[in-house]
């Protein structure tokens, strides 16, 4: 038996810690790349979102490593992901790899579904040993995520435009090599403190821009060509709505601070939406509503069919709370410079909304 | 003379605007672009220091268009700007009460709204080029005739028919299909002009509030089948500026005029010689990760200028 995962932004460097302290023989494919697309397009049914694309793309790459029993998260109730697994391992099947997927159940079962998987997976190795493993996997997730924010606030504000980037990528390698708690730790620290010593405008005030929609196109740069990197380049400092470490302690382990913060969002969105419509549908119409007043502009991203994030786009323009979106559609179909070109209109629109709003 | 050089390079056509330092235009030039960017950007600077007094000095650059960071690094440009704030910026010049600013181009569309003299939203089309200036272009040449008598045409219609305007390709075989039907030429061109106008306010101006004054710009705005169109469907006041097919270039003049005198500084420009150098262009697959991204370069004499297109910076920092 080979493992497979699929990627979602750095995720992979944490599942990596996992499966090697659980000393399982796994592959990780390669990471999101121009092959990975073209393959899931082909095989993807019609009308499928780039978040199903792309991870057939790393599935289909991952079998042809080898890999014969895949991890996919679904689960009912969140949205068509939750047949996502049963569509891909039919994709693979007509292909020809005689691979099994598990479906790690997110949703519901919350922890529960990932660790008995892998305690399956695992050939019943003791839960002391899972959850040690659990343990170091989440801790690298912290790491990734506290320097990644560190990033946003550094990379529209640095004098050498692309200091930040380069740190970040150092650091996700420095990341994925750690393999104790205390070099672990010593990445985190090293690198926060080089990001801190980067020289900076100290004058600018930057555009603060939240970043929000469904989750796999907001934690995967590949499907959303860079954007955060782009306005990061334009000068403006990014707050994206969800991390990958707090969204998998939110859906595994039904974190306390993650559910407050949910039910904020839906409180806020109550005036407008009743109701969770699946995906990030409801959470995206709160932040509108509670970031209105903190944030210059807010960057909407929805892969291209997702019906949850379309019944939000369209729900947006009606709040009262009133702060000017970009919705972004994520396929493969997306071209870069058409969508620099809307960004790059929509920092100048928020830049001249500041100013006007400085003058009164 | 101090002057200030806008130059708006589109997918099909190349537009040139001089400013004088009081935001007068003193020259403008319109171009095809003819898939040579690099060219019609050199042809047009011979062209405007043709036409310009000896002594007028170019205190300042900008680019605009879907090639402006190529047209950029050519010129020397002190700023390079998206055409969409270049357009409102030019249409605000001109009518500071401007509330909708319709942008009809070659290749693409854009609704820019404005309230009080600041944009507060914009959309440009993302799913179909029906409604552009190409498909017109193209329609006008498969009738043998030219885009100013299919303007004047359209105009002679009595009752229009209805053409499918949802796609380009379903459009064109509707419009055939009318044609063997045996209906008349303006009829058809009129009903052509009232497809696009209502494909163009369904894309891209869905969900738009659309205020007057409207602002029409770009180069389909010379045709007055379109514009008739727009006036009946949106049944307000559609002001076609004069210089309605150069207002992005002006935009850009204006910004880069705004610009210089804030920063006090030097201009870029590389002086009219640059219409003389030979420029080469060419690209590259990066192999350096899995990413294996295009890499466009442009060169003079083998030396690179500048590159574009990876998902990193690595090779925008190469020497």
């Amino acid at each position: 038996m080979r493992i497979g995962v699929p990627h979602m932004g750095n995720l992979h460097i944490p599942l990596r810690a996992l499966l090697e302290r659980l000393e399982l023989d796994f592959v990780i494919p390669p990471v999101n790349n121009r092959r990975t697309l073209s393959l899931g397009v082909r095989y993807s049914p019609e009308g499928m979102c780039i978040p199903f694309k792309l991870t057939l793309g790393n599935l289909i790459e991952a079998a042809e490593l080898g890999a014969d029993t895949m991890l996919m998260p679904a689960g009912s109730g969140i949205c068509r992901l939750g047949y996502y697994a049963k569509t891909q391992e039919q994709v693979l099947h007509s292909l020809g790899y005689d691979a099994e997927i598990i479906s790690v159940g997110v949703s519901q079962r919350k922890l529960l579904g990932l660790l008995e998987a892998i305690k399956r997976l695992s050939n019943n190795a003791s839960w002391f040993k899972i959850i040690s493993a659990f343990r170091f996997g989440l801790a690298k997730l912290n790491v990734l995520d506290t320097i990644e924010r560190a990033v946003q606030k550094v990379r529209p504000v640095e004098r050498i435009k692309g200091t930040a980037n380069q740190l970040f990528a150092q650091a996700v390698s420095a990341t994925e090599q750690a393999d104790d708690y205390k070099s672990l730790k010593r990445v985190q620290k090293d690198y926060l403190e080089q990001l801190s010593l980067a020289e900076r405008d100290e004058s600018a005030e930057p555009l603060v821009v939240g970043i929000i929609g469904e989750f796999y196109v907001l934690l995967e740069p590949f499907s959303n060509m860079d954007v955060e990197k782009e306005l990061g380049r334009l000068g403006v400092e990014v707050r994206r709505s969800i991390f990958t470490s707090e969204w998998t302690k939110f859906s595994l382990f039904l974190n306390p601070l993650g559910v407050n913060e949910k039910d904020r969002l839906h409180k806020a969105a109550m005036p407008y939406l009743k109701r969770d419509i699946g995906g990030e549908g409801w959470e995206s119409v709160g932040e509108k509503v509670l970031h209105a007043k903190d944030y210059d502009g807010l960057v909407h991203l929805a892969p291209f069919t997702c019906m949850p994030e379309i019944v939000a786009q369209n729900i947006m323009p009606s709040t009262k709370e009133n702060i000017p979106v970009l919705t972004i559609l994520c396929d493969e179909q997306l071209g870069k410079p058409g969508m620099l070109t809307r960004l790059e209109a929509f920092v100048d629109l928020l830049k001249h909304r500041r100013r006007a709003r400085v003058k009164v | 003379m101090e002057t200030y050089l806008g130059i708006d390079v589109g997918s099909v056509t190349t537009k040139f605007a001089v400013l004088d330092s009081k935001d007068k235009l003193v020259f403008h030039l319109y171009l095809p672009t003819q898939g040579k960017p690099i060219e019609m950007v050199q042809e047009g600077l011979k062209e405007v220091k043709k036409q310009l007094p000896k002594e007028v000095n170019i205190c300042g650059v900008a680019t605009t268009g879907s090639a402006r960071y190529l047209a950029g690094v050519i010129v020397g440009a002190d700023l390079v700007k998206n055409e969409i704030t270049s357009h409102a910026v030019g249409a605000l010049h001109y009518f500071p009460q401007a509330q909708t600013v319709v942008e009809i181009g070659g290749q693409d569309s854009k609704i820019i709204l404005i309230r009080d003299g600041i944009v507060t939203d914009f959309g440009m089309n993302t799913v179909c080029a029906a409604g552009t200036g190409s498909f017109l272009d193209h329609q006008a040449l498969r009738l043998n005739m030219n885009i100013e008598q299919f303007s004047q045409r359209s105009l002679e219609s009595t009752t229009p028919v209805r053409i499918a305007g949802r796609c380009t390709v379903f459009a064109e075989s509707d419009m055939i299909h009318k044609q063997q039907m045996g209906h008349r030429t303006e009829d058809i061109l009129y009903g052509l002009c009232q497809a696009l106008v209502r494909n163009y306010l369904n894309n891209v101006g869905l969900g738009k509030d659309i205020q007057p004054p409207v602002i029409f710009q770009g180069g389909v705005a010379f045709n007055q089948g379109i514009v008739k169109a727009l006036r009946e469907e949106l049944d307000t006041e559609v002001i076609v500026p004069p210089h309605h097919e150069v207002m992005g270039a002006i935009g850009a003049a204006l910004l880069v005029h705004e610009e210089m005198s804030a920063t006090q500084q030097e201009s870029q420009f590389k002086g009219f010689g640059i219409s003389e150098i030979k420029y080469r262009t060419s690209s590259f697959e990066c192999k350096a990760c899995p990413n294996l991204c295009e890499i466009a370069q442009l060169s003079i004499n083998g030396k690179a200028l500048a590159r574009w297109g990876g998902r990193c910076d690595m090779w925008e920092r190469a020497e």
